[in-house]
């Protein structure tokens, strides 16, 4: 059944009951497999996002190669990050099973490097790489921007040096194309209903600041609503750091408690003797 | 074909390991008894999505996570229906008739195995997937659970993920994991009647479960005579004489003969066909009725290992290296010369020739012994509580 | 029973679960980390390269071993009470006082008011050490200093040199004029040792060796002229991998011992690795060639004892110390399951303990199953102590 946006207006309700400016339930955990790097398991609703990370580590013997010296010649001066998903065949609500090759994914394959790029410190690993595998298990919309934040959480999980988290979520808008209507609010984390009838973008940003890391627009949309959007999405992408933000400090902290990690200096008392 | 991994270890320590598995009783690394299973972390109904998930984390960090779907398809209509007993002749009976032509046909299961760091084609990815479909098919009475009726069935979707990268053979993870995700594998109860278009209940805490659950009361879609469980796939090796299970990657990188077993369950029904194995037992209590339903050989990635050096003929060994002394060289490269040949105590030579029968024999009846491994591994796993 | 199944964390005693399960309390917006569990005690989401611990109490003991860290606050860690400032964050501003000097783990941003600040860009704990303000994370991988013990694998051969898998984020270099030749024979490299090369190392041998210096980009440079490094045989290997900052195998004053083992076992020399790669082997006496005997002199033992150095052929070894080797490896295992430090004194305690447990064990001596439950008894018995 086509998103019936009428009586929209009236009750300022979406169809799960949230309001425009509501984020949907975020749940994330990290450290969910003690063998990798670093790990992380997230929800966006029912999105849910598996990641797992490895690195930064050096790739085997490449064949061909010539003894390069410790410095590197040849090789690259910055780690390479890169990206690997797998879409399960039951993450939607009809099965069905996405190859390898398929171009959806090697473009959020692309996206999500870059994106990472951005805001890890790659130059402290040269020649070296950094593994990223992501595992979608279920999808309820908003799949790019789930990825994002757990493939940040990864990242941090494995200790990987990186300026801020990159914390991304999507922004609608209720009017469609050619309405003209003022009364067209945006919408903050979109749902697979609302992503197939509404335009929508998906933005991630550094952080708490305003700078925007990541901003893929795949639907269309009347220019003017575009910046009521993108303020809307930017408020969400803090929200979401805070959370992001929040679940790596409890469990920094737990691990402080079981004595895992010794407590050092606290940020308070930092005088100098 | 690779069957993992290749795991990359020094001659020197090849030998220990080898060496270790070699006593009796076998010395493991982690000290482990020859039958005894790592301990691993189970949990079924993760994806509410699904009709039925599992996920299962082994020790050393591998995790594997297996979904799946069912939807309903039309059957293609076949030019011969065979049917099953001499009853599905008479047409005036209803009950009969849904009786007389319940088929499934090995199109209805689809199962697809995702490893990472792999393509689809991979010539081990569907090799695995091959093997766990096979035990899943072979006794042909798993798609008869998959009936509605003369017009529809249910297809249903496995897909299995594996979640880490395979560091060892993935293939007893992946087995377990599908098996539990089978177990709590529900569908929706059926409302029609007959070979009307199917009509399902919305309320799915009525769906009943694929396999029924001991203790209830069977539900009306079991037509055919139920397997109680779904097969399960072993790891099993053999270094000397020495039968051990569920071997870590160090212990399989010194087999001299690895083992994937099968094992489904007896359904008790008379059926003729030669080639199966069964084991002759009554139905005691707490004893499955175990039935042998593939064996495959795996490739132990022993075989692919550099082999160690003796002193003799090492070079860079002891005197001969500094050694001005041309006469005693000679003497010790004649040495080296016939003991090339020769295993030596201590250096890790990688196994050749295949397995003999006898030791094939003596594995496949230590899976399937009254109370034995396979016997475990089912019990543990109907244990796991079901969401 | 063979097999154990175990539920995650979350049937057992403690709400919070590691499980994908979770009762979700439809709040919006609200990050529920319910599972930040330890998941360094759950045997199954664990392997031997899961985090390893510093216990609390033990600490004060190893603060003054290993000394290449930071001053420690004297505060008393085992109370309840953390506080949220004991943690930062990436992106998260530590101070903007310019009398900071900024070390790993940090960078400059600017702050409001043309300040620059000092931000962390890692999840850990600030240290300081005079004036430089560092963080630490709570997991990292191994980062070689010079003068470490490292145990490595040769994953590589190049022309003149190997590379050393150390468990760091970049391989490690073995140059083929660092290490020593056979007999003892002090000569310069030839292109016959580099057409050579691989009898001295292959790839997937084991060495001991240490850090000689580092490259500019963080990288080791090993090197094997002692006595006491060299090619490893004779034993097992475990790879033990701490979080950022010490857990795990921890620098202290002996990473190499041999231990006197029970049961007959005989010595067994343990190599702990400060990367946390692990060697247990039977201890052998160097064999002294036969033209060399009598003629043991201070210029000579290099000679005499290096004859063996390179060998990759095990001597015979008594089942009784291949037994005693794997209670051994279940005790290093145990302690990092369960979250306890890995240094010479812990695993002789533990060795010890061990032995006593399989005393009262049904299977006698010959019982060396460490794991999941035997193992956090011995980690128990051990905290008592």
């Amino acid at each position: 059944m086509p998103l019936d946006t009428s009586a929209y207006s009236l009750a300022l309700l979406r169809v799960d009951g949230r309001r425009w400016n509501e984020l949907r339930r975020i749940h994330a955990q990290i450290r969910t497999q003690a063998a990798a790097d670093g790990s992380s398991y997230l929800e966006m609703g029912h999105t849910k996002v598996m990641c797992v990370v490895n690195g930064p580590s050096e790739p085997g013997p490449r064949r061909g190669a010539t003894s390069g010296g410790g410095g590197g010649g040849g090789q690259s001066k910055n780690a390479e990050v890169a990206v690997n998903i797998v879409i399960a065949g039951f993450s939607s609500v009809d099965r069905k099973r996405r190859g390898r090759g398929d171009k959806h994914i090697l473009e959020l394959q692309s996206t999500i490097s870059q994106a990472l790029a951005a805001s890890l410190h790659t130059h402290l690993f040269p020649h070296s790489t950094i593994n990223i595998s992501l595992h979608v298990l279920s999808q309820d919309g908003s799949l790019l921007a789930a990825l994002i934040n757990a493939a940040t959480l990864a990242c941090v999980d494995a200790g990987i040096p990186m300026t801020d988290y990159v914390a991304a979520c999507t922004a609608g808008s209720t009017s469609t194309y050619a309405a003209n209507d003022e009364g067209a609010d945006p919408l903050l984390d979109m749902n697979h209903q609302e992503e197939q009838e509404l335009p929508g973008l998906t933005v991630a940003t550094l952080g708490d600041s305003d700078r925007v890391a990541v901003l893929v627009c795949e639907s269309r949309v009347q220019v003017s609503r575009l910046e009521g959007m993108l303020a809307v999405g930017v408020d969400g992408c803090k929200q979401v750091r805070e959370i992001l933000d929040r679940v790596v400090r409890e469990k920094g902290i737990k691990m402080i408690q079981e004595g895992t990690v010794e407590r050092g200096v606290g940020l308070n008392d930092m005088e100098l003797d | 074909m690779a069957s993992s991994q290749h795991v990359l270890l020094s001659p020197a320590e090849l030998a220990y390991l080898h060496a270790s598995l070699s006593l009796t009783p076998p010395i493991r690394p982690d000290g482990r008894s020859p039958t005894q299973f790592r301990p691993l972390v189970a949990e079924t109904g993760i994806l509410p999505g699904t009709n039925g998930s599992a996920r299962i984390c082994f020790a050393d960090g591998t995790e594997a996570i297996v979904g799946v779907k069912a939807e309903v398809e039309r059957t293609r209509t076949r030019h011969d229906f065979p049917s099953l007993d001499d009853e599905g002749a008479e047409d005036d009976d209803d009950l009969d008739n849904q009786h007389d032509v319940v088929k499934g046909d090995n199109d209805w299961v689809e199962m697809t195995v995702e490893i990472p760091g792999y393509r689809d084609d991979d010539a081990g990815t569907v090799f695995l997937s091959a093997m766990l479909s096979e035990a899943l098919l072979a006794d042909g009475e798993f798609t008869k659970r998959l009936w509605i009726n003369r017009r529809f069935h249910w297809k249903l979707y496995l897909d299995i993920l594996l979640i880490s990268p395979p560091l060892s053979y993935p293939l007893p993870l992946l087995s377990l994991t599908t098996h539990l995700a089978l177990l709590a594998t529900r569908l929706p109860r059926l409302k029609s009647e007959g070979d009307e278009d199917p009509l399902f209940d919305d309320d799915w805490a009525a769906a009943p479960y694929l396999y029924t659950r001991p203790g209830k009361k069977g539900s009306k879609k079991t037509v055919a005579a139920p397997t109680a469980r779904p097969p399960v796939t072993l790891l099993v090796m053999a270094v000397g004489n020495n039968i051990i299970f569920d071997p870590s990657k160090e212990e399989l990188a010194v087999a001299d003969v690895a083992l994937a077993v099968s094992v489904g369950e007896h359904t008790g029904s008379t059926s003729s066909k030669p080639t199966e194995m069964d084991i002759d037992t009554e139905e005691t209590k707490g004893h499955h009725n175990l039935r042998l339903l593939s064996v495959r050989t795996i490739d132990p990635p022993s075989r692919l290992t550099p082999p160690g050096i003796p002193n003799a003929s090492n070079s860079a060994y002891g005197a001969n290296a500094g050694a001005k002394d041309t006469e005693k060289k000679k003497q010790q490269q004649e040495q080296a010369r016939t003991t090339e040949s020769e295993a030596v105590e201590g250096v890790w030579k990688a196994p050749r020739g295949g397995a003999k029968t006898l030791v094939m024999a003596a594995l496949v009846q230590k899976v399937l012994e009254k109370g034995g491994v396979a016997d475990e591994v089912l019990d543990a796993l109907d244990g796991v509580d079901l969401n | 029973m063979p097999i154990t199944i175990l539920p995650p964390k979350a049937f057992r005693d403690q709400p919070p679960s590691r499980s994908l399960n979770h009762d979700s309390d439809d709040v919006m917006s609200d990050a529920t980390s319910d599972s930040e569990e330890d998941s360094d005690t759950q045997p199954g989401g664990v392997s031997l390269d899961g985090g390893a611990t510093i216990h609390p109490r033990k600490r004060r003991s190893a603060a003054a071993a290993s000394s290449t860290f930071t001053k420690r606050p004297k505060t008393n860690v085992t109370s309840s009470s953390v506080p949220r400032s004991a943690i930062v964050t990436p992106g998260e501003r530590i101070t903007t006082d310019p009398q900071w000097m900024r070390g790993h783990g940090t960078y400059l941003s600017s702050a409001s008011l043309g300040e620059q600040a000092i931000t962390s860009s890692l999840a850990g704990i600030v240290t300081r050490t005079n004036k430089l303000l560092s963080v630490r994370p709570l997991r990292a991988r191994y980062t070689p200093e010079v003068g470490d013990l490292v145990v490595g694998r040769i994953v590589e051969v190049q022309a003149k040199r190997w590379r050393v898998d150390v468990g760091s984020t970049q391989l490690a270099a073995l140059p083929l004029s660092a290490i020593n030749l056979p007999g003892g024979i002090l000569r310069k490299r030839t292109e016959t040792d580099e057409l050579q090369i691989r009898t001295f190392f292959a790839e997937g041998d084991l060495v001991v060796a240490e850090v000689q210096q580092l490259f500019q980009d963080g990288g080791a440079v090993l090197h094997t002229r002692s006595l006491k490094y060299g090619k490893l045989r004779n034993g097992v290997f475990m790879a033990v991998s701490g979080t950022g900052g010490g857990g795990g195998v921890v620098r202290s004053r002996r990473q190499v011992w041999t231990l006197e083992s029970a049961n007959n076992g005989g010595p067994i020399d343990i190599i702990l690795g400060v990367n946390g790669y692990v060697w247990i082997s039977k201890h052998v006496e160097p064999v002294v060639p036969e033209e060399a005997k009598g003629q043991t002199g201070i210029t000579n033992i290099e000679e005499v004892v290096s004859a063996t150095m390179y060998s990759s052929q095990n001597d015979r070894i008594e089942p009784e110390t291949m037994r005693e080797i794997a209670r051994i490896r279940g005790v290093v295992t145990a302690l990092v399951e369960n979250g306890l430090r890995v240094d010479e004194d812990m695993v002789t305690k533990g060795y010890n303990e061990a032995v006593e447990l399989a005393l009262v064990s049904a299977e006698g001596p010959e019982d060396v199953y460490l794991g999941g439950e035997r193992g956090e008894q011995l980690a128990a018995a051990l905290t008592a102590v």
